[in-house]
């Protein structure tokens, strides 16, 4: 006894979870905040699954995507990064808000409040995890040991199962204070509601600020005010951005010198540039719209794959396999369904708004189609194979 | 309908996970996730904490902390663009001058903060002037 009160020189030293003295961190701010955060991921992963099975469709589906409407991966991809990068100051809001629950004591009451605390962790792990990965992503920066994809893919499942919970756990609470006349609002100091106003016109403020500066790389009417995002539409050769260049694909001059088109199929055939140049041209507007987020809209003209499968004795809606140049890459060979080969807009294209494709758009020849993702719009590409 | 739509979470959630599990990355994946959590929980959190009790000092409260928020979003949206490692070889990509953009963009939430207390400044000192000179 005696030694431990000579040791206690000072106050006594006692862990206590912090108090917060701030206003606002109750249930109307973060039901309030949190139906927009819940919207913005529900975007995100419905638009996220649509992209998936876009890049990489199941056997069964490969033949059944639809190439129509022809904008429409530009909007679901465009809309897949726009929503993520609005949420961001979303989940900012709403962890700033419920963040005093972290130290709420005693820390584990029950096992059910363990394993909702639990959901809770799991919730607020995968969605910083997502929104962080998402935005770097976007600027080609891979701090992490795993492969984006899959993981990115795998956490939006488990993102969007914790959100459920949570929304089954909060039931509650959330229609008690799902407007400004529920119940559980009107229990809350009535002070506080202007301030709260005031809270969530700030953070909507931040939201627009966050879209309008990184839009504009799909949304190209606001162009002029994209200072933030990875792409502008202006910048590129030929004036569209490029996801690949040329140079990273290894494609050299002198790969494309003595290029021959190789169609196989019932009739297999081989055609030289002039001679694929004096086939029937189309020109035809459509999208380059990226994973990425960015997109742009542009001029191909270029002989119908419809027409090159024809010619190969291949009946219509045939799916095709496409080989690029490229010496390595996981999009080297890129295989097409049937919806999009029997597309009149789907070209191997030889000119973009007019020019003919610079090496980086993947001159001599390329695939250009609709409601595709930017990576299966198959560049330098020397051989087509009708798959029967 | 609530344990419906729990069972439905934790289906969901189950899924996501076999995913990881099946991936062989998810020993990374965890310590990424939980990296998640402690960056949050324990840097940013605070940080933004310690600078709402500065703000609370401040007359304005309201429109200083709506500022502070844009702002910070902002940068938090700008640091991969700003702090993405070596140049990249493809001219498309991160094609601006991003530290110029950013400090536009900061500029430009100063700009609105400051009309915006201007406003509010001219309008409380027309309803005095208009006060006292309905009662001259």
């Amino acid at each position: 006894m005696e030694d431990m009160r000579i040791r206690r020189i000072g106050p006594p030293i006692t862990v206590r979870p912090p108090r917060f003295a701030g206003r606002l961190h109750d249930a109307r701010t973060a039901t309030a905040v949190g139906r927009w955060l819940g919207a913005a991921i529900a975007v995100c992963f419905m638009t996220g699954l649509i992209s998936h099975y876009l890049q990489r469709p199941p056997d069964w589906l490969a033949g059944a995507l639809p190439s129509r409407p022809a904008w429409g991966y530009r909007i679901t991809q465009g809309l897949h990064v726009a929503a993520g990068i609005a949420a961001i100051p979303l989940l900012m809001a709403k962890l700033w808000t419920v963040y005093p629950r972290l130290f709420v004591w005693p820390a584990l009451r029950s096992v059910r409040h363990g394993l909702e605390r639990l959901s809770v962790a799991v919730l607020v792990a995968a969605s910083v995890f997502q929104l962080g990965t998402g935005l770097l992503n976007t600027v080609q920066w891979y701090p992490w040991p795993f492969s984006f994809v899959p993981v990115h893919f795998a956490v939006a499942w488990l993102l969007l199962g914790a959100l459920v919970l949570h929304i089954a756990v909060k039931y509650p609470k959330i229609t008690s204070h799902w407007s400004r006349r529920s119940p559980g609002t009107l229990e809350l100091p009535a002070e506080d509601g202007p301030d709260r106003r005031s809270l969530l016109a700030g953070v909507a403020a931040a939201v627009g600020a966050v879209t309008l500066t990184t839009v504009g790389q799909s949304l190209t009417p606001l162009r002029r005010f994209d200072l933030l995002a990875p792409r502008h539409p202006d910048h590129g050769p030929q004036g569209l951005p490029v996801n690949r260049t040329a140079a990273a694909a290894r494609v050299g001059p002198a790969n494309v010198a003595d290029w021959r088109l190789t169609v196989t199929g019932p009739r297999s055939y081989t055609l030289t540039l002039d001679q694929l140049a004096a086939l029937p041209q189309h020109t035809v507007t459509l999208p380059i719209a990226c994973v990425e987020g960015w997109s742009k809209s542009a001029r191909w003209t270029g002989v119908r794959v419809q027409d090159l499968l024809e010619r190969a004795g291949a009946p219509p809606g045939t799916a095709l396999r496409a080989v690029s140049l490229e010496r390595r890459g996981a999009y080297r060979v890129m295989e097409m369904g049937g919806g999009y080969t029997d597309d009149p807009l789907t070209l191997l294209a030889l000119r973009l708004n007019g020019e003919v494709l610079s090496l980086d758009h993947g001159y001599p020849a390329r695939i250009i189609a609709p409601n595709r993702p930017g990576v299966w719009q198959t560049k330098w590409v020397s051989r087509i194979e009708a798959v029967l | 309908m609530r344990l419906l739509l729990g069972a439905a979470g934790i289906a969901l959630m189950t899924v996501g996970l076999s995913l990881l599990v099946t991936g062989g990355q998810f020993r990374d994946v965890a310590l990424w996730l939980a990296g998640a959590v402690v960056l949050h929980d324990l840097l940013i959190a605070p940080l933004v904490l310690v600078i709402g009790l500065l703000l609370a000092l401040l007359p304005a409260r309201g429109l200083l902390r709506g500022a502070f928020v844009g702002a910070g979003c902002l940068t938090v949206i700008a640091l991969p663009v700003l702090l993405a490692p070596g140049t990249p070889r493809n001219p498309s990509v991160l094609p601006l001058d991003y530290p110029r953009n950013w400090l536009l963009s900061l500029a430009a939430v100063a700009a609105v903060t400051g009309a915006v207390l201007t406003g509010r400044w001219l309008s409380v000192r027309w309803a005095r002037r208009n006060r006292a000179g309905g009662r001259r």
